[in-house]
């Protein structure tokens, strides 16, 4: 290194950035998977500004953008409650404010999914000029639609909550809503392990949409059809004399744990906690190889 | 203090490119689709996709020493933007290996600014974050990279209000601000007016008074001249001459058939 090299350099060296770069041919491969996670997360700040500042162009930021993220999943939840209560089968009596309040809630969390799984299949073909001119771990867009969908997502947890305190007064019949219980710390870990779920989901499908670039198109029916299957308009009893039915869809233990939580004041059974972690970390590790390993990919094909 | 890096680039070297070849398929859908796929999942012919393999940089090898300008020049097609962005670490090589060594910044053809809807600023930060920068490092450097840009207001507004010039100075601004070791510049100049021109330029040879290093694919073969060190000629993927950017610029021209016209010799 020239004095000079070494004079202009010497000051700005810093421990931001590796110096020496080496890029070598692959084949549908995993990258060094040290060098990768730790420009990760020293990057994972990109990730959050760039949902923020995405929320504040959608004009989310405002109060009325809040209102306006939660009164779409709340105005469908009202349809659905509807829906349920005309079409219902007649079976045991359930108060009409349990009904509301698991639909509720579940909507809110099903939205928060959705919306991670449908911004994350854009993340990639959208971001399309940033990723023909820069480098870095491309996972940081999935990441932030995640986090956009979250940011979506937790205008509506004060509304539900109030909701549920009401909801509980309004109704004192033995199948009303139970009111605040312990059962609820279970809520975070369970909204955790949905993220990371959703997460592995979103760079599932934004990997998918650089290859079929109509992948959102289909995302919308079966999401559609996903919801339904999923226990959102209906109990987790449902699935008594169907258990595989519930353990096989990636979402049901999670939500259905996440609903009954509120319905019942009541926490997951160990074997809906352990297919809840499975299939969250599953779909996670699944994800992030599918991802990771295609990654280099992308510039060629936008 | 030998070290792994060492053996890979010796210490003089800015970039090493050994045996590139960058190769890749183009179908001939734009944008490959569910639908199409399974409405030609029932053709016989063994051609379900149309898929040509473009060969866009063939056995290429060069050492960019630091403290280079490097001006890369061919025709249309001739593999530059490619190159450079292999050299950025965006497009990986099909075979032989790209050895940088130093921090990079980018000023290729799109320019700065992945979000029309976003400001200036916004754009500017994310830039400077998904290049790995603190925020607070970005926002040290952010009034000199407005100030660079002479955008004024324009810099808290939209970026899809901004003129193609503004584009281009806030993209130059940021790519030369960020303290990079190597800056790689793609056409990307010939965006501004001719008082920003002169301001980039003696930008430039401040970088590379300091040692930095600079490679810049350009058609302008005037500012060629004027600004680089060495020139390399690539046609069709191959690296034809490289040396004085005069011989080669002389070279490049006697093979493209035209003079040094104003035309040939300013990008416009």
């Amino acid at each position: 290194m020239t004095a000079a090299h070494e004079a202009a350099t010497g000051s700005r060296r810093d421990d931001y950035e590796q110096r020496v770069h080496v890029y070598e041919p692959h084949r549908a491969s995993l990258p060094p998977l040290g060098p990768y996670l730790r420009e990760f997360w020293r990057r994972r700040r990109f990730a959050y500004e760039l949902s923020r500042t995405t929320q504040k162009a959608d004009n989310f930021d405002t109060a009325l953008g809040s209102v306006w993220l939660v009164l779409n999943p709340l105005l469908l939840g009202l349809v659905y409650f509807l829906l349920v209560s005309v079409l219902g089968s007649g079976g045991k009596h359930v108060s009409w404010v349990t009904t509301l309040g698991r639909i509720l809630i579940g909507l809110f969390t099903w939205f928060f999914a959705a919306n991670s799984m449908g911004l994350g299949a854009q993340s990639i073909t959208s971001g399309g000029r940033l990723i023909l001119n820069q480098a870095f771990p491309r996972a940081l867009l999935p990441l932030s639609s995640t986090i956009s969908a979250l940011l979506m997502f937790l205008p509506s947890i004060p509304v539900y909550v109030v909701f549920y305190l009401l909801g509980s007064r309004l109704d004192h019949s033995a199948t009303a809503l139970p009111g605040p219980s312990w059962a609820l710390l279970w809520y975070p870990p369970l909204l955790v392990i949905l993220a990371i779920e959703c997460f592995g989901l979103a760079m599932i499908f934004a990997t998918m949409s650089v290859y079929f670039r109509d992948t959102n198109k289909f995302l919308t029916y079966l999401l559609r059809i996903w919801l339904y299957l999923t226990p959102v308009l209906y109990g987790i009893e449902k699935f008594t004399h169907h258990k595989w039915a519930l353990y096989l869809n990636p979402m049901g233990p999670v939500i259905g744990s996440i609903t009954r939580l509120w319905v019942e004041a009541a926490g997951p059974s160990a074997s809906l906690l352990a297919a809840s972690v499975a299939w969250s970390f599953g779909l996670f590790f699944f994800g992030s190889w599918f991802f990771i390993s295609r990654e280099r990919d992308f510039a060629v094909r936008l | 203090m030998p070290s792994v890096s060492e053996q890979l680039i010796p210490d003089d070297v800015a970039i090493r490119i050994e045996d590139v070849c960058i190769r890749y398929r183009t179908s001939f859908e734009k944008n490959p689709t569910l639908r199409q796929a399974f409405i030609k999942f029932g053709r016989r012919d063994g051609r379900r996709r149309q898929i040509k393999v473009v060969e866009a940089v063939k056995n290429l090898t060069m050492d960019v020493p630091h403290g280079t300008v490097l001006g890369i020049l061919g025709a249309n097609g001739a593999g530059k933007s490619t190159l450079m962005r292999a050299m950025a670490g965006i497009l990986p090589p099909t075979e032989g290996r790209i050895v940088v060594n130093g921090r990079v910044s980018t000023l290729l053809a799109l320019g700065v600014g992945f979000n029309p809807m976003l400001s200036g600023r916004e754009n500017v930060i994310l830039g400077g974050l998904a290049a790995g920068l603190s925020v607070e490092q970005v926002e040290a450097k952010f009034d000199e990279i407005a100030d660079f840009a002479e955008l004024g207001d324009f810099i808290d507004m939209p970026m899809r209000t901004y003129s193609s010039g503004m584009y281009g100075r806030l993209g130059f601004s940021v790519s030369v601000n960020m303290n990079p070791d190597i800056l790689l510049i793609d056409e990307a100049l010939s965006t501004g007016d001719a008082a920003f021109k002169e301001k980039s330029i003696a930008k430039m040879r401040e970088l590379v008074s300091e040692a930095r290093t600079i490679v810049i694919v350009s058609h302008a073969l005037a500012l060629m001249q004027e600004l680089c060190s060495t020139a390399a000629w690539m046609h069709k993927g191959e690296l034809v001459q490289t040396g004085q950017p005069l011989e080669v610029c002389e070279a490049y021209m006697k093979f493209l058939n035209v003079g040094e016209t104003a035309v040939t010799l300013e990008d416009v």
